[in-house]
């Protein structure tokens, strides 16, 4: 450490000078910077410092730098270190093999790494106006004190936005996913769509392959479909260009649209998915409900105009809701740019925290890790191999070479190595990424044409070559050359050292990526195994169409009768995703400004007993009593935040319906794990009920059939479609799945590339140690005592870096878990493994090369001296 | 024309050394330029305003004895050339001409 009051200027900027700068001014120029040091350190030495280097920074510029000349043999050296790197990779093959072979994998794992962020960072990046296009969002703040962001937006801000913002250049209502039957003579199938202002395709940038996009909408009976319907209904020579003004029957009601355009499908490079797109006005007409300020029915987005700013805009618009419903609830609207959205989709406490990007953190992260990993290995072995070159190097310095000479040939070798290794890397990324893609559903692919790909290759060419050259090129040459004449240098304690602290580096970040693959698989299986306060197991889900929803009795009835089927209800949604809830329900003594958002659902009296939920207070509905139909049950968050003493018997009324709380249900979970549980109030409604849910017993494929024939009977003429409550509920957590998955493979590569590299070092030692071997075994030791005492010294390293790792793993998981709101607690059971593992692939890499050494006859070993 | 262009900081770094009057090195006249004129001169863009107007000839320099504040380097004194004297004097000829070209009326904004 430097003293404070060491006057002296600091020596490695004038280092620095003195190498760049123009000989013809360097006196006059280094004289200055020292007369102002000395100036300036009569005040302030640390500043004096500061400024001279800053100064010198500034001087490297052109004019002040030296005209740099190659030697003029340069070209003819270049072609000898080409020569003596391939001779020397040529006769250590094994390990020449080795360290490519870690590169290759370092690379190609960081490539495809690096390929899926890219993809994820693109999606609706492909819209021209993307940088003037917002969402608007709404924070309903809560009297708790919590903060709901949601999507949904009160139809009337897109009227006001076209009327009292001249900033806006375009607004649409975007409609949730909604599943819609498509007729088209014997075609009868559901699709997935949206409803949306005519201005939707003049925001978006969606291709069309018929149509004009900017009025395609402007009819209320106009449909626009994706080519993937066009070609399922119209057939497939839908293209002939007569598909405009064709007629297609949508809807449970069997409207007639005609077809005013058809786009591409957008595919994954989009968020929003949908294959039809209607004019919302068509279904504001029949559900006028959503005209009010106080129901969130769309979701929001608009153009800006080019010269606008957003800030004016923001505060105009932040109190708007307020303003048209007097206050009643505080909620206030905010805009962000539509294309955050993909990445960043969460929020808390009304700002926005995370989503997406934080797997494309972590997996950028692990893309370093793995290079960085096998660039460590590369500059071990050529380090540790560095024993074998000292002759060589100790020749070329008698000879004149220069250190700068030599560091320039450790370099030359290491860029051939990390670009022979970036070729094959390409070549393996274009072989795997087939099967990438089917685990991580992508569709990634090699573009050879894109700039970004080649300056991306080329930086990890840098990067490799650079790290794995470095360490060699400082320190061989440094050698002196006397010793490394005589051929027999010792490796430098200093040497050693570093080499054994990047195995322990190395192994560290490997103990992380084997903790952070163990906990965060425990915490899936944790999430999915969970007790969810209902039974998923078993259900099967499938939607009442037609008529079945007013013949409810004889459906169930019906399949009642089959041995399969153990019992039956009728439900507004999925209770295991349920997003439905409403603010207006009022209670005996509710503060009247408190605002509660509260989840609404309505059941039939089987709802209970179908989902297994347990009855914690109270009685069920009991279709016997005829004023049944207008009384409550209410789960225990929704029991705490009404909070009587007792709430069976009380008053509750929602919509206009007063009614009893007659039970109290245990909760279950309505949402995604990452959020508490929302309260919630069942009503007894059988009319409004749309999913039918049937428990199973025995075997599946016989109550399947049973449901299905019921289907047919009761509800001809539309398709029987299902779906398994367990499986619904798992492909929530599909994202999840599918990044653990991939976690878990880079992770196995890291360790892999970790194995490629200790099996390289102790081959290494195994090889500088075979004559102690032999003389040990000569005086009698055996085997056993052999490998110990060999693999002690990398058992060390490993152990120290468990030490390390485990704190620092336990740190980040904990802070990782604390996402969500169910988490399991962080055992010890995941480390321990992670060391047994680490432990055992470290012993068994270590020991075979150990084994193998040890069992060598001495006389083979000891015979040369 | 071209070649006898001067950039503004250029015109004032050789009028510096002409004010320093042979006393002028690389200290002196950043101290000089910040002190007279209020703004802040890097070594690095004076050094190459030096090095610049030396090659085009307006500038010649030689070397002063070595000091001991300077860590023993030797001081290297500027003095403006004839050339150096002619292109300043053209500048600011070019400048007297372009301000009598302009109309009363255009300078008069200050009273409006």
């Amino acid at each position: 450490m430097k003293e404070d009051n060491d006057i002296r200027p600091p020596s490695l900027p004038l280092r620095f000078l003195r190498w760049f700068c123009d000989p013809a001014v360097l006196e006059d120029v280094e004289g200055d910077l020292l007369e102002l040091y000395h100036r300036r350190s009569e005040h302030d030495v640390k500043q004096a410092r500061r400024k001279l280097t800053t100064d010198v920074l500034l001087l490297f510029r052109p004019g002040i730098i030296r005209k740099f000349q190659l030697p003029d043999n340069s070209f003819s050296m270049f072609r000898n270190y080409l020569t003596v790197a391939l001779r020397s990779a040529r006769r250590y093959r094994g390990h020449t093999a080795l360290n490519l072979l870690s590169l290759i994998i370092g690379i190609a794992s960081c490539m495809v790494i690096l390929l899926w962020i890219q993809d994820e960072m693109s999606v609706d990046q492909f819209h021209e106006k993307k940088d003037r296009i917002y969402k608007v969002w709404r924070n309903m703040h809560q009297s708790s004190g919590e903060i709901l962001t949601t999507q949904g937006i009160p139809q009337p801000v897109v009227v006001s936005l076209g009327n009292d913002f001249p900033e806006v250049e375009d607004a649409t209502l975007i409609g949730w996913d909604m599943e819609t039957i498509f007729r088209m003579d014997d075609e009868v199938d559901y699709e997935i769509g949206k409803y949306a202002s005519p201005e939707f395709f003049r925001i978006f940038s969606y291709s069309f392959l018929a149509g004009n996009p900017g009025t395609a909408l402007s009819d209320l009976s106009s449909i626009v479909i994706s080519d993937r319907i066009a070609e399922k209904y119209f057939g497939r020579d839908w293209r002939d260009g007569k598909i405009l003004g064709k007629t297609i029957t949508v809807g449970s009601n069997q409207k007639d649209f005609q077809v005013s355009g058809v786009f591409e499908h957008p595919g994954s490079k989009s968020s929003l998915e949908f294959d039809w797109i209607i004019n919302a006005q068509e279904y504001i007409q029949q559900n006028d409900w959503v005209e009010s300020w106080y129901n969130g029915g769309f979701a929001i987005c608009f153009t800006l105009r080019e010269n606008a700013t957003l800030q004016p805009f923001q505060d105009k618009i932040l109190q708007l809701i307020n303003e048209n419903t007097n206050y009643e609830a505080d909620e206030r609207l905010f805009v962000n740019h539509f294309d955050d959205n993909y990445l960043h989709s969460n929020f808390e406490n009304g700002r926005p925290s995370g989503g997406r990007i934080q797997y494309v953190r972590i997996l950028f992260v692990i893309a370093i890790f793995i290079l960085v990993i096998a660039c460590i290995n590369f500059m071990n072995l050529a380090t540790a191999r560095s024993s074998r070159r000292t002759r060589e190097i100790g020749v070329r310095k008698v000879l004149g070479a220069q250190k700068a000479a030599l560091r320039q040939q450790f370099f030359v070798e290491s860029f051939i190595m990390s670009i022979t290794a970036v070729v094959a890397a390409l070549l393996v990324v274009a072989a795997v990424l087939p099967y990438f893609n089917s685990i991580s559903e992508k569709e990634l692919s090699l573009n050879l044409g894109d700039p970004k790909l080649w300056i991306g290759l080329g930086v990890v060419t840098l990067i490799s070559g650079l790290l794995s050259g470095f360490y060699p090129a400082m320190l061989l040459p440094s050698f002196r050359t006397i010793t490394s004449l005589k051929g027999h240098s010792k490796q430098t304690v200093g040497g050693v050292r570093m080499r054994e602290g990047l195995v322990v580096f190395q192994f560290i970040l490997s103990i992380l990526l084997i903790t952070a693959t163990l906990v965060v698989n425990q915490q899936m299986n944790y999430i999915l195994s969970k007790n969810l306060g209902l039974n998923k197991d078993n259900v099967i889900f499938t939607r009442l169409d037609g008529d079945l929803r007013t013949q409810m009795e004889v459906y169930k009835s019906t399949l009642q009768t089959s041995p399969a089927v153990e019992s039956v209800t009728a439900t507004s949604g999925n209770p295991l995703s349920y997003g439905r809830s409403s603010g207006s329900a009022q209670w005996a003594g509710k503060d009247p400004d408190e605002e509660v958002e509260i989840n609404v659902m309505s059941v039939d009296e089987d709802f209970v007993n179908t989902m297994g939920i347990e009855l914690l207070l109270g009685r069920n509905f009991d279709p016997q009593l005829a004023t049944d139909t207008s009384n409550y049950l209410i789960n225990q968050v929704a029991a705490d935040i009404i909070a009587f003493e007792d709430p069976i018997d009380q008053d509750l009324t929602l919509w206009g319906q007063t009614g009893k709380i007659v039970g109290v249900i245990k909760d279950f979970h309505m949402s995604s794990m990452y959020e508490p549980i929302a309260p919630l109030i069942i009503r007894n409604d059988p009319s409004s009920t749309f999913v039918a849910f049937i428990r199973t017993k025995g075997d599946i494929q016989q109550a399947l059939e049973a449901i299905e024939n019921a289907h047919k009977e009761l509800s001809p003429g539309y398709p029987f479609s299902y779906e398994f409550l367990d499986q619904d509920f798992a492909a929530a957590y599909r994202t999840e799945m599918t990044l653990s998955k991939i976690v878990r493979i880079f992770a196995f590569i890291s360790i892999l590339i970790c194995c490629l590299g200790l099996f390289g070092l102790s081959s290494f030692s195994a090889e500088q140690r075979l004559k102690e071997i032999g003389i040990r075994k000569v005086y009698g030791a055996s085997v056993m005592r052999i490998i110990t005492l060999l693999s002690w010294g990398y058992t060390k390293l490993i152990l120290v870096a468990l030490v390390l790792a485990i704190p620092l793993s336990f740190y980040l998981l904990r802070q990782w878990l604390n996402n969500f709101e169910f988490r399991i607690e962080l055992g010890a059971s995941a480390f321990i493994t992670a060391t047994v593992i680490t432990l055992l692939i470290g012993a068994v890499t270590v020991g075979l090369k150990f084994w193998q050494a040890a069992i060598t006859n001495p006389v083979q070993t000891l015979r040369e001296d | 024309m071209s070649r006898r262009y001067l950039g503004e900081f250029e015109e004032i770094v050789l009028l510096t050394v002409a004010v320093l009057d042979g006393k002028g090195y690389g200290i002196a006249i950043k101290d000089d330029i910040e002190q007279r004129l209020e703004r802040k001169v890097s070594v690095g863009a004076m050094r190459t305003a030096l090095k610049r107007l030396e090659g085009k000839g307006y500038l010649k320099s030689e070397l002063g004895e070595p000091t001991a504040k300077r860590g023993g380097k030797r001081k290297r004194f500027f003095q403006v050339t004839h050339a150096g004297r002619e292109v300043l004097e053209q500048v600011m000829d070019a400048r007297k001409r372009l301000w009598q070209a302009i109309p009363y009326t255009s300078i008069d904004f200050k009273f409006a």
